[in-house]
């Protein structure tokens, strides 16, 4: 690593456990041991003799050798009738868009013969950035738990039956009430407007994770109830107040793309951005400056900011080192005047109205920060929901109909909501499975996937945004707007209900004749012609209230933070494997829900700071409000003391409900664990019933809470410690942003935050006339190998990766490996180091000591040293995607027996999976541990049947048919996406004309929001990648091996020394 | 790999453009126009009717795809530039207003849908017509098939390929009587003596002394018999996963001679895909029924064989329309709700599932003909692998054709193909990209000499050997 730093991964790393070191000396964690596996009583119980087993053993080897050399029989099934626009082999890309209630992406869907397989983003449209949620939402598309019929009374029924029953149902007396996430779809209003006007039917809508304390304080300080819009590609200096916005929060891909703009070192200017959270979040992780703080005290850090900011309001009580923090956050706000911006992620008005009042004395209105009159994201109402339950409660209501939400799961008052549900005369659920709600309801009129059906959907009034089916529905559901226009008792099919909001002249006679449409679905969106918004007034009433509140605010020896997770988000694809896998970017850890809590504080309550294979996590049990979970507690660096995290999104489908198979916790075996009710076990535990309701708003900060050791513990599959540099640590290189502009036009290789490795040679290199120390030579001229021919000579395939860029989100991974078929192998698996992902982030921490600031406290070397290795309770990090590099002087080829991984003369590293034999010397000798070996069979072994896509007869539709399903036995590793380079040389070779720079890109490029990856032919002089490798930031990991990668990094910039 | 027996396919899917058959024909007797009706090259005529006439119209006034031309001149009620345009561009001439052209369409397009247009010059009809009217032999392509093999001609060829094992059986025969012959006397000898010696001794013992006796003859016995099951057992090992001449049983007796040879059909008609995917495809139901519509009997196997094509798609033959899902027919195109039960084909050529292979690579940039893989499919009936010694024989026939040793389908095959073909810089602007960048380079300039020593740049030397070229 860069020589003024020390990484390390976790606390294990920096305390070097006996686990770490002895993980960090094998490339493969010892097997199973011996004994645990002979006490298996199983084996008593087997009546195999020794002998059988020969001779079954004998006879299934030559049955095996004969039925090897059958003539398989291959059925080849063309279409009966072709669609015209469908070419067996050739993929077809459709725009769409992605609405989930949070994340409002435009895509490109890709399908092959029909089906879609992969989801990207959409370059043209201005939102078309994915995150890991989006893109692995296509395996829900195959989920073989989904609702495949509507039901009524539990039973599948026709929809003409149903129709029946819902019409009876509505005629009731008492409210009747339409229940909806945030609606952005014109013509689900316009269906919604005709059901009420029918029937009388009450529109109310309710967030999953609300929002409302963000669009009530608008309303009072401007009379609009919507939850703004932030521009932060004109910020200079963003605060967050525990706003996950990279992450979670708001219209978090879209923000994410938008931040990385203003992140760019070369362009010489860089915003700033100030986190003050309790809990270690992805924002937090990329803050410039993170500030540890509790839940209790986020009001007082917006208040104290405030007033130095304005002078407003009196002094607030805060530690010395949370008002530094807040003066150097005022500071870069005011350098930053109108180009400044706060964002508060707490659920709470008066912290909400001091941020606006601090965003508004900045003059952020306008330009940061843009309060539209028409409402987008967010919508939910949590009072008009508190008195639906209420009422529900009380039978006054006599008909329910939830679309779109799932409030039995996620509402605060799920308990509330679930009894009152019992005393509705009639309650339908739209949802596509049976989950908490839909399986309490009277009936089930099930919805579309996304990629089923057609949608329009508005975040902008500019702009209305199409999704356009990309696949016939797979089973019997029904778009939902046209579920609600049939019980309004005009049926009418989702397309022409669609068609008629945007041209009210519209039939079927003109379907394919109206330009302006054909086009807007082509490209994904319809732009609107609508008046400039006119700005909204202030009419704000008297902040001093929500200052005084907020400074009154105490804590309890614990508070409680609930937050999502990037990959798991409001828990609605719980049975997504591939998220499920996908480890968390802060805590890597796979498959679980665990409270993350500060080290000192686990210590003092004798809890286990150290999880590996087997060390497991100690459990606690977390009480708030008179509700407790158990969970395991997991030590998180940067955690504010007295304050624990947990995740909501978990805990789902835990009575009896059908929300999909990989949803719930398996054993060693692969089958599902099941409850003392025969129900299935749940992962995780849901921790909305945590959150404190403030009239009717769930606050997901809570100011008291207990937490106590249960003494049980529970194994965690954390891979932070798998796949170590066993000890070589020049991996990472960071500077300063006034570090970088003092040598910003120093060449490659020779600014001290980038110096190119030297070794030591026994010749006057330096020619001063002595053989010495001094006498060095640059790595990349020793050879250890033949060179390989690959410089000027046709294509020589490269990537760049910018750590400055990088926010560790994950898109890469999920894209990677659903492009490349990456099996999922579950949670006891990951556990023993057998995660299959060929692209993984690694996370380090770094004390924010380095030599630098040593010397400007006086310290000696030796001190800043030690300084550097305390364990860092706000530790620095850094986000490292690492996948193979492919080495031009690959160590893994020169080792590999039979020939398997060989080197290729367009600079990617081949492996050959029908040639391997899996003697995995390739992967202990790679320095990167990158190589994945193939324990088993995953599509077909018994083991995956709950967690692996491949092994649902549905859901192996989503299997990338230009790459092969590896067997076992077999290594796999990053290919540099090669279906996709020869597909696209392909392309230009019948092209007849040379390969244009951007017409290829891997999966991981693609996907990444920040655009932190750069994919392309270095030998192609014109080319983004080429350009990218001579700057003067660009260095490969590990350079002193002298490997010779292809893939290069970016040294990490961080803005700290503004300030 | 590809066709899932539900596959779906997309909702919005446009209307399907049917392709298109035919030329309707003539009806009502008219005056003779002189000029375009007897001027033409009768050899160039039948050159042009060959290559754009044929696949639908016969000269006779038999109906193939369309109705038969004999007679057109008698027939043909309009001007002669009505009928060059009708050839050119049949929608367009029915614009017209023409009423004859009008009296065409309201006949004959509705059973065999809309000519394809025709690029052809007013000169070109002026030949064709001449040989409409005169055709050398009216039989031509119908049923003479002198050359096309019938159904099991190409399966009955394979016998007798393992001829080596008679070879060696007989050698063996023929050596042991031979050394039987040579040593009688001595044998006899023997025989006397030792009936004596071991006349009460084991069966094992005496089995032991006669080999003994004999061990010249067990000798060369014994190492003929090793050397026969030696050689027997290498072929066996290496014939494992070669499918040379494998022939599948089909769920419809599609002939391809007759299809190909017979009638002439371009391999690319209804393997179209070749051209655009990485499958040649198995051509879908629909393509079939663009001849079949009109042509309900076939040559070999009556209306049995078409019949299976008609109950896969909804065909009612009698009317000549389509049946929906509801069984209501009197549909033009195939209609999308209909549900037959597809045909499933058994794949012939079969590659294992980690080899990429992409016939677009091959056919339009390695610009091969399809019998450099598979052979001259018109000589055979059903779709088979064809040995690489069948294909060999074609060398004549396709300059561009590389003769191979090893088994087709076989790695070894490809690689020493991909050893063998030749590239042209010169030949698109993406090798010419390539070759400038060698050229520019000094180490790349040192590689281009390498690969020039021979004279020439083939696929191997460009990267066509390495592995994740045909394995991902």
């Amino acid at each position: 690593m860069a020589d003024n730093k020390i990484y390390w991964s976790g606390l294990e790393e920096l305390d070097r456990t006996p686990e770490y070191e002895r993980i960090a000396s094998q490339e493969f964690p010892a097997e199973r041991p011996v004994d645990e596996f002979l006490s298996d009583d199983r084996l008593q119980r087997a009546n195999t003799g020794r002998r059988d087993f020969l001779k079954f053993m004998g006879f299934s080897v030559t049955a095996a050798t004969l039925a090897a050399c059958e003539t398989p029989v291959v059925k080849s099934i063309p279409y009966t009738n072709k669609p015209e626009e469908i070419t067996p082999g050739v993929a077809n890309y459709y725009a769409s868009t992605y609405y989930d209630g949070h994340d409002f992406v435009n895509v490109l869907v890709k399908t092959r013969e029909g089906r879609p397989i992969f989801i990207k983003n959409n370059t043209e449209t201005g939102l078309g950035r994915v995150n890991a949620r989006v893109n692995a939402s296509v395996l829900g598309l195959y989920d073989s738990a989904r609702l495949q019929a509507p039901h009524l009374n539990g039973a599948a029924t026709s929809w003409g039956a149903l129709d029946a029953a819902v019409s009876k149902g509505l005629n009731g007396n008492g409210r009747k009430v339409l229940l909806t996430g945030t609606v952005m779809s014109p013509s689900t209003k316009r269906a919604i407007a005709a059901l009420s006007e029918a029937t009388g039917v009450e529109h109310v809508q309710c967030d999953a994770v609300s929002y409302s304390a963000v669009s009530e304080a608008m309303e009072m300080d401007y009379g609009r109830r919507v939850f703004p819009s932030y521009r932060f590609d004109q910020a200079e200096a963003v605060v967050s107040l525990n706003a996950d916005f990279l992450g979670t929060w708001g219209d978090n891909v879209w923000y994410t793309g938008e931040w990385a703009k203003t992140r760019r070192p070369e362009s010489g200017d860089m915003s700033t951005l100030h986190a003050f959270e309790s809990g270690m979040s992805l924002t937090g992780s990329n803050a410039d400056r993170r500030t540890r703080v509790k839940p209790s005290e986020q009001g007082r850090v917006a208040a104290a900011m405030l007033r130095e900011l304005t002078g407003e309001g009196a002094a607030v009580q805060l530690d010395e080192a949370v008002m530094s923090s807040v003066k150097a956050a005022v500071a870069d706000l005011k350098r930053a005047g109108s180009k400044g911006l706060v964002v508060a992620g707490d659920n709470d008005l008066a912290t909400q109205r001091i941020a606006s009042a601090i965003n508004r004395s900045l003059g952020a209105l306008g330009t940061t920060m843009v309060v539209n009159a028409e409402p987008g994201l967010n919508q939910g109402d949590d009072k008009a929901f508190a008195q639906l339950v209420t009422d529900m409660q009380a039978g006054r209501v006599s008909a329910l109909i939830v679309d779109g939400i799932n409030p039995a799961y996620h509402a605060a008052g799920a308990a509330a909501f679930k009894s009152g549900l019992e005393k509705v005369g009639f309650s339908i659920s739209t949802a596509m499975y049976a989950d908490e709600t839909a399986s309490r309801c009277t009936a089930m009129a099930p919805a579309h996937h996304w990629l089923e059906g057609w949608n329009d959907l508005q975040i902008d009034p500019k702009r209305i945004d199409i999704a356009q089916p990309a696949i016939q529905p797979l089973y019997n559901t029904r778009h939902s707007a046209e579920s609600l226009m049939a019980w309004a008792g005009q049926p009418v099919d989702g397309y022409t209900l669609l068609r008629q909001t945007h041209n009210a002249a519209y039939n079927a006679e003109a379907m394919y004749t109206d330009q302006d449409w054909n086009t807007g679905v082509h490209n994904g969106f319809l732009a609107v012609n609508v008046p400039e918004d006119v700005a909204p007034v202030f009419t704000g009433a008297d902040l001093s209230s929500a200052l005084r509140e907020v400074a009154g605010r105490k804590g309890g020896s614990f508070e409680l933070d609930l937050y999502r997770k990037v990959a798991i988000g409001d828990g609605q694809q719980a049975a997504n494997p591939m998220l499920q896998e996908t480890p968390d970017p802060i805590t890597k850890t796979t498959w679980d829900n665990y409270v993350t809590m500060a080290r000192a504080d686990m210590e003092a309550m004798g809890l286990n700071t150290y999880i590996a294979q087997e060390d497991p996590a100690s459990l606690v049990k977390v009480t708030a409000g008179g509700q407790s979970v158990e969970l395991p507690a997991f030590p998180q660096p940067g955690q504010t003391p007295g304050t624990v995290s947990i995740a909501l999104g978990y805990g789902r489908g835990g009575d009896g409900e059908a929300i999909g198979r990989s949803a719930y916790q398996v054993d060693g075996s692969g089958e599902h664990m099941t409850d003392a009710d025969g129900n299935l076990v749940p992962i995780g535990v849901n921790a909305f019933s945590l959150a404190t309701l403030k009239n009717g708003t769930p606050d997901f900060s809570v100011y008291d809470v207990t937490v106590e050791a249960t003494g049980g513990t529970y194994p965690l599959a954390c891979t932070q410690i798998h796949h170590t540099y066993m000890g070589r640590d020049s991996v990472v290189k960071e500077t300063s942003f006034d570090g970088f502009l003092a040598e910003a036009g120093a060449k490659r290789g020779e600014a001290s935050w980038n110096k190119t490795i030297g070794l030591n040679v026994h010749d006057d290199v330096n020619g001063d006339g002595e053989i010495n120390a001094l006498d060095k030579k640059a790595v990349g001229e020793f050879d250890l190998w033949h060179e390989h021919a690959v410089d000027g000579i046709g294509h020589r395939w490269g990537m760049a990766i910018d750590l400055t860029s990088c926010i560790g989100c994950s898109a890469c991974v999920t894209a990677c490996h659903i492009e490349n078929n990456v099996p999922v192998v579950g949670k006891d698996e990951v556990r023993r180091h057998r995660d299959m992902h060929w692209m993984r982030i690694d996370r380090f921490y770094a004390s924010d000591w380095d030599m630098e600031r040593g010397e400007e406290e006086g310290l000696g070397v030796i001190s800043t040293y030690g300084k550097m290795e305390e364990p860092g309770a706000n530790p620095q990090t850094v986000h490292m995607p690492m996948m193979c590099q492919h080495c031009n002087h690959a160590p893994c080829e020169t080792v590999c027996p039979v020939a398997a991984t060989t080197h290729s003369n367009e600079g990617v590293n081949q492996m050959t999976y029908n040639r391997c034999i899996g003697t995995r010397y390739c992967a202990n000798n790679c320095p990167f541990k990158v190589r994945r070996f193939n324990w088993f069979h995953y599509p077909g072994y018994d083991k995956f049947q709950n967690v692996n896509p491949a092994q649902d007869a549905i859901q192996r539709m989503v299997l990338n048919p230009d790459v092969v399903v590896r067997s076992r036995g077999v290594m796999e590793k990053c290919s540099l996406c090669v279906q996709r380079t020869q597909s696209a040389k392909l392309e230009a070779k019948k092209a007849g004309a040379p390969l244009e720079d951007g017409s290829v890109q891997t999966a991981c490029a693609e996907a990444c929001p920040t655009n932190a990856i750069t994919f392309g032919d270095l030998n192609d002089n014109a080319s983004e990648v080429r350009a990218t490798y001579d700057n003067n930031r660009t260095y490969h990991a590990l350079e002193e091996v002298g490997i010779q990668p292809n893939v290069a990094y970016l040294t990490k910039v961080r803005n700290t020394s503004k300030s | 790999m590809f066709g899932f027996e539900s596959a779906k396919h997309i909702r919005h899917n446009m209307g399907r453009l049917a392709s298109i058959v035919v030329m309707a024909s003539l009806a009502l007797p008219t005056a003779l126009h002189a000029g375009i009706w007897d001027e033409g090259d009768i050899e160039n005529g039948q050159a042009l009717f060959n290559a754009n006439c044929a696949s639908c119209h016969l000269v006779s006034n038999e109906v193939l795809a369309a109705p038969g031309l004999a007679g057109i001149a008698e027939r043909w009620g309009s001007s002669e530039e009505i009928l060059v345009q009708w050839i050119q561009n049949p929608q367009a001439a029915a614009a017209t207003g023409d009423s004859y052209v009008k009296s065409l369409v309201d006949r004959y397009v509705g059973t065999y849908g809309w000519m394809t247009a025709q690029a052809v010059s007013a000169d070109d009809v002026k030949d064709i017509m001449a040989y409409v009217q005169n055709p050398p032999d009216v039989v031509a392509t119908a049923d003479s098939g002198s050359d096309c093999p019938t159904i099991y001609d190409a399966i009955e060829e394979d016998q007798g390929a393992n001829g080596t094992i008679w070879f060696l059986i007989l050698l063996t025969l023929f050596l042991i009587i031979a050394l039987s012959a040579a040593t009688v006397r001595k044998s006899l000898e023997h025989a006397a003596n030792r009936a004596v010696e071991h006349a009460d001794a084991p069966y094992s013992v005496r089995l032991r002394a006669w080999a003994w006796d004999n061990r010249t003859f067990v000798g060369i016995l014994s190492l003929f018999v090793v050397a026969y099951l030696v050689v027997i057992g290498y072929q066996t090992l290496m014939g494992v996963g070669v499918y040379q001449g494998y022939t599948p049983d089909q769920p419809v007796k599609f002939i391809h001679s007759v299809h190909v040879c017979e009638n002439e059909v371009d391999c690319q008609y209804c393997h179209h895909s070749a051209y655009e995917s990485k499958h040649a495809g198995i051509p879908s139901t629909n393509v079939c029924m663009n001849c079949h519509k009109a042509i309900k009997k076939g040559s070999r196997y009556g209306e049995v064989e078409i019949g299976k094509i008609y109950a896969a798609i909804g065909f009612d033959a009698e009317s000549g329309t389509y049946l929906d899902g509801e069984g209501n027919n009197g549909f033009q195109s195939p209609q999308d709700d209909f549900q037959g039960a597809p045909l499933k084909w058994n794949k012939v050529h079969n590659l294992p599932d980690h080899v990429f292979f992409s016939h677009q690579q091959h056919v339009v940039v390695g610009g091969l003909e399809c019998q450099n893989c598979h052979g001259d499919v018109g000589k055979y009936t059903v779709g088979r692998v064809a040995p690489v010694e069948e294909i060999n024989t074609l060398v004549d026939d396709f300059p561009g054709l590389i003769e191979l040793s090893k088994p087709t389908l076989t790695m070894g095959w490809c690689i020493e193909c991909h050893n063998k073909a030749e590239i042209s810089f010169a030949s698109s602007g993406y090798y010419e990209d390539i070759h400038d960048r060698l050229k520019d380079d000094l180490r790349g300039n040192e590689e281009l000499r390498r690969y020039m020593e021979d004279e020439k740049t083939t696929v191997k030397e460009l990267g066509g050997w390495e592995c994740s070229k045909c394995h991902y």
